[in-house]
């Protein structure tokens, strides 16, 4: 479904991606996982498209030259050189890094703004279906984002995203800052999406263990390269996979 | 297919001029030195060059003035993180301050510039104190409305001369003086400057601009921090001021037009934002073409706007970031 091939992103003359290619097929949950620097956020925005605003935004300023290689596929079609806005209108929708939710806007307001594509009929059926996944969204709807929890708030910012009819749903460290029990239910809510909808999902972790259980294929990242991939089962039995990112 | 890139290596003498081998040869003085020398020399010639010209001699003096004014802006916005759109408050209580040393108490010139400058920072000082505190838009509508304000109370009052304004300012002994005391003192703030927002104070600064609640839990009063800022920004901007008083020899509602709150920002905009000294490039590349467009009468700002717009729109770097990359690195093509 979607397909990447060496993709190649260079921060001036710094490497964050080294010829990264990755498949992701329908309705499939792919996890990426890699530490702090391994390029994790900078494939995400190279996939959702987010890159190349950045690229244009440093452009003006005089800042840093980024430069982006590589070959992005989206059911068949050729996106690489797609906008961002062009490539959610397609379906390719970025839950991105730190949740970044409309903080002076409700819980109401926020959904709604990520349903800007979406007809009337479509919005109401999402906003059931995401107030059915996440019911603690329902005793906030009126709430300013900004004082929601953080577990809360990454509810919000998945819903958000759902709201805009993803085909496939790019979640950037869902997890993060999260308690255990928040992030119980947020990688429920994660599998509960791909089984009820069929939507295939990317999702980042810099902690593999949380995540394992509900991935189908699996890639490690390190330092810009994707050193190892597999099935869960084959990342789950590599010694180095266990010592790594799973902390046993 | 072979895909090549575009690197952007810095030059080796800029690395060698890092550290302590700057001093080892005369090309890494050079270096190092050359663009400042040139920079300073070619302003203090100034006056001479334009012997030959004494219409545009008089305009050294506002290109000079709008520096110092930019320079404030720059330092203000883009080291501590306040937008002032003020410049024509500062110019203006600095203005009227040394008119009136020196008509109605009778101070020298060289007692009433002083006086005005160090008076007219602490006034402004304590009539934007209110706003400190605050985080956001406050400061900047605050700067804005403060001139207008004042404006209406001289005029409604007819106080300090009304809308004539006060006459009979002491001018400045003779004009090399007016010339070289503006030039000079620009010079200082400028490199006085660039000194101060790189020592320890400057940096807190900068960390007030980026995240000031990361400054408060480090321990550091924000807000006397600003006053500070507030403090230094409007000592430049009541010295323009005042000066200018001296130079025309009256003081009028005019010293809190609205110029001097726009053109300095224009300035920072062309020169690019936070390198100080492009601050002065951009004002002194604006006042001048502002001079060359008088013929085209009203017309001007239809042309004046059009060449902002065009520079945002096509080099939103700014001249003097786009120079010192150009001068510090070059680029090459290189394949992956």
């Amino acid at each position: 479904m979607l397909e990447a091939f060496d993709l190649m992103v260079f921060y001036e003359n710094m490497i964050a991606l080294n010829n990264v290619s990755l498949t992701c097929k329908e309705g499939s949950i792919v996890g990426i996982f890699g530490s702090n620097s391994a390029g994790k956020s900078t494939l995400m925005y190279t996939l959702s498209g987010i890159i190349l605003d950045i690229k244009k935004k440093e452009e003006m300023k005089g800042g840093e030259r980024i430069t982006v290689f590589g070959r992005i596929n989206f059911d068949g079609k050729d996106v690489t050189h797609l906008k961002p806005h062009e490539r959610a209108k397609i379906g390719i929708v970025l839950c991105p890094e730190r949740r970044r939710i409309f903080p002076e806007s409700s819980v109401m307001e926020n959904l709604k703004i990520g349903s800007y594509l979406t007809s009337g009929h479509e919005t109401k059926k999402n906003l059931e279906y995401v107030l059915d996944l996440f019911p603690r969204l329902k005793d906030h709807l009126h709430r300013q984002g900004g004082f929601l929890s953080g577990g809360e708030q990454q509810m919000l910012a998945i819903g958000r995203a759902l709201m805009a009819n993803p085909k496939i749903l790019l979640l950037d460290e869902p997890l993060l800052g999260l308690s255990p029990a928040y992030q119980e239910i947020v990688i429920r809510g994660t599998e509960e999406i791909r089984r009820s909808k069929g939507i295939s999902i990317i999702i980042t972790e810099q902690y593999a263990r949380p995540v394992i259980p509900i991935i189908d294929f699996g890639y490690i990242l390190e330092n810009g390269s994707s050193v190892l991939s597999g099935t869960r089962e084959e990342l789950m039995d590599n010694p180095d996979v266990k010592s790594a990112y799973f902390g046993v | 297919m072979e895909q090549m890139r575009k690197e952007r290596v810095d030059r080796g003498l800029k690395v060698r001029t890092e550290g302590i081998y700057a001093i080892s040869s005369y090309r890494e003085m050079a270096y190092l030195l050359g663009p400042r020398l040139f920079f300073i020399l070619a302003v203090l010639s100034l006056p001479f060059i334009l012997d030959l010209a004494p219409y545009w001699k008089r305009v050294i003096n506002i290109m000079c003035t709008y520096a110092i004014l930019a320079i404030s802006f720059d330092f203000l916005a883009n080291y501590v993180g306040l937008v002032c759109l003020g410049g024509a408050f500062f110019t203006g209580i600095g203005g009227y301050l040394s008119a009136i040393f020196n008509t109605y108490l009778g101070m020298p010139v060289y007692l009433s510039m002083p006086a005005a400058t160090l008076g007219g920072a602490v006034l402004c000082t304590l009539l934007l104190l209110p706003c400190l505190p605050l985080r956001g838009v406050y400061f900047a509508i605050v700067t804005l409305m403060y001139p207008l304000l004042i404006t209406r109370v001289i005029e409604a009052l007819n106080i300090f001369g009304g809308t004539n304004g006060m006459t009979g300012v002491d001018s400045l002994p003779n004009e090399y003086v007016e010339h070289y005391l503006v030039i000079l003192l620009s010079l200082l703030f400028l490199f006085g400057m660039r000194r101060f927002v790189n020592q320890d104070i400057g940096l807190v600064l900068r960390g007030v601009k980026d995240n000031d609640q990361s400054v408060r839990a480090s321990g550091i009063d924000v807000t006397s921090m600003k006053v500070m800022a507030v403090f230094i920004a409007s000592f430049m901007g009541c010295f323009s001021g005042a000066y200018m008083a001296h130079l025309y020899m009256w003081a009028g509602l005019s010293l809190f037009a609205l110029d001097f709150s726009i053109i300095p920002i224009a300035s920072v905009v062309i020169g690019g934002g936070g390198t100080l000294i492009g601050a002065v490039i951009g004002s002194f590349i604006l006042v001048p073409l502002s001079e060359l467009l008088r013929a085209f009468g009203t017309f001007r700002i239809v042309i004046y706007s059009v060449a902002l717009t065009a520079f945002i729109v096509f080099k939103s770097e700014g001249i003097m970031v786009y120079l010192q990359r150009k001068y510090h690195q070059f680029e090459r093509w290189v394949k992956i």
